[in-house]
């Protein structure tokens, strides 16, 4: 259980990310998230469902990120840059 | 007091805040992760910052128990640095494998930090005498210790070669030649390898901090302005 958690923590960082990215191109093309993601098309649209319920992106069309996503995924970068320069992996 | 108490009872209440500052920022990978491997960080500083503040006890003369306190300031410390090896250690092992053995060396470490505690307070043994005998040897270990986090530290820096990553390593560094001061001041009472080592902490505490701050703040202030591109 607990590793599944921490697995996802990842995903989900990385997922916001790549869909921050994204959105700054305008459209998101969910395709391109799901190559970059690297994860199966199903599984990518479960994240995304997940990520809508917990309220770090606005909807599952536009997928753009609400403020707490925007929030999460700074905390996220924070938080990997810290672990960085601590020398400390995190996988 | 004399003079020398007191500077040493404020050098030492600094450090003690210090340490108690980077707990704060030490404890948010954890927090963030909830990755149990990451807790040895928040305790490896607490512990070091308790050491720190029963050294300022031991200076102020008020504790009854100031053989206690020596011996009590030697077990956390070696401790802070035991955590910090280990954290640094299973950092690099996949979650999956590790996740069992962690927990085993986890609890271990706890049972024999409580373990050496309670022999201080009750033994007869661990007087002021056995105290000398023994720091040189503990300060050898911790230096060790020290010596495997730099190796890591740099390790991951030689890895991925960043300008930002160079501070830690500088950081531990400058730890680990504080600790041998000690060990020569031991030998041979010098007081320069002293007031070295003194110095020396505090540098390498606050390169600490100032990663932390680095991380925290100026990069938040920066993401910002940037409009969010953490790397």
């Amino acid at each position: 259980m607990k590793i599944s958690r921490r697995d996802k923590l990842k995903i989900y960082g990385d997922l916001l990310l790549v869909l921050n990215d994204e959105s700054k191109n305008g459209r998101i093309v969910l395709t391109r998230v799901q190559v970059k993601i690297n994860v199966p098309f199903d599984r990518l649209k479960k994240y995304i469902s997940e990520l809508r319920e917990l309220g770090l992106i606005e909807d599952e069309t536009s997928l753009r990120l609400s403020e707490k996503g925007k929030q999460y995924l700074r905390d996220y970068g924070k938080v990997l840059d810290f672990m960085k320069r601590m020398g400390l992996e995190y996988q | 007091m004399s003079m020398y108490q007191e500077i040493r009872v404020t050098y030492e209440v600094i450090s003690t805040i210090l340490c108690f500052i980077l707990v704060w920022f030490m404890i948010k990978p954890y927090l963030f992760t909830r990755d149990r491997r990451y807790v040895g960080l928040p305790l490896a500083f607490g512990l070091l910052g308790a050491s720190y503040f029963f050294s300022a006890l031991i200076y102020t003369q008020l504790s009854f128990f100031r053989c206690d306190m020596l011996w009590f300031q030697l077990v956390a410390r070696t401790f802070a640095f035991v955590f910090l090896a280990v954290t640094y250690y299973f950092s690099k092992k996949p979650f999956k494998t590790s996740y069992l053995l962690w927990n085993v060396t986890f609890s271990l470490i706890v049972v024999a930090i409580i373990a050496s505690f309670l022999m201080v307070i009750f033994s007869p043994q661990f007087d002021f005498q056995s105290y000398l005998n023994a720091s040189p040897y503990v300060r050898i270990f911790i230096m060790i210790c020290l010596i495997y986090i730099i190796i890591h530290v740099l390790k991951s820096h030689m890895e991925n070669p960043d300008s930002t990553t160079l501070l830690i390593p500088l950081g531990y560094i400058l730890l680990a030649i504080s600790q041998y001061s000690l060990i020569i001041w031991a030998i041979d009472s010098s007081m320069f390898a002293f007031w070295g080592a003194l110095a020396l902490r505090w540098w390498g505490l606050a390169i600490f901090l100032f990663v932390t701050y680095l991380t925290f703040y100026r990069k938040g202030k920066r993401q910002k302005n940037e409009n969010l591109t953490p790397r």
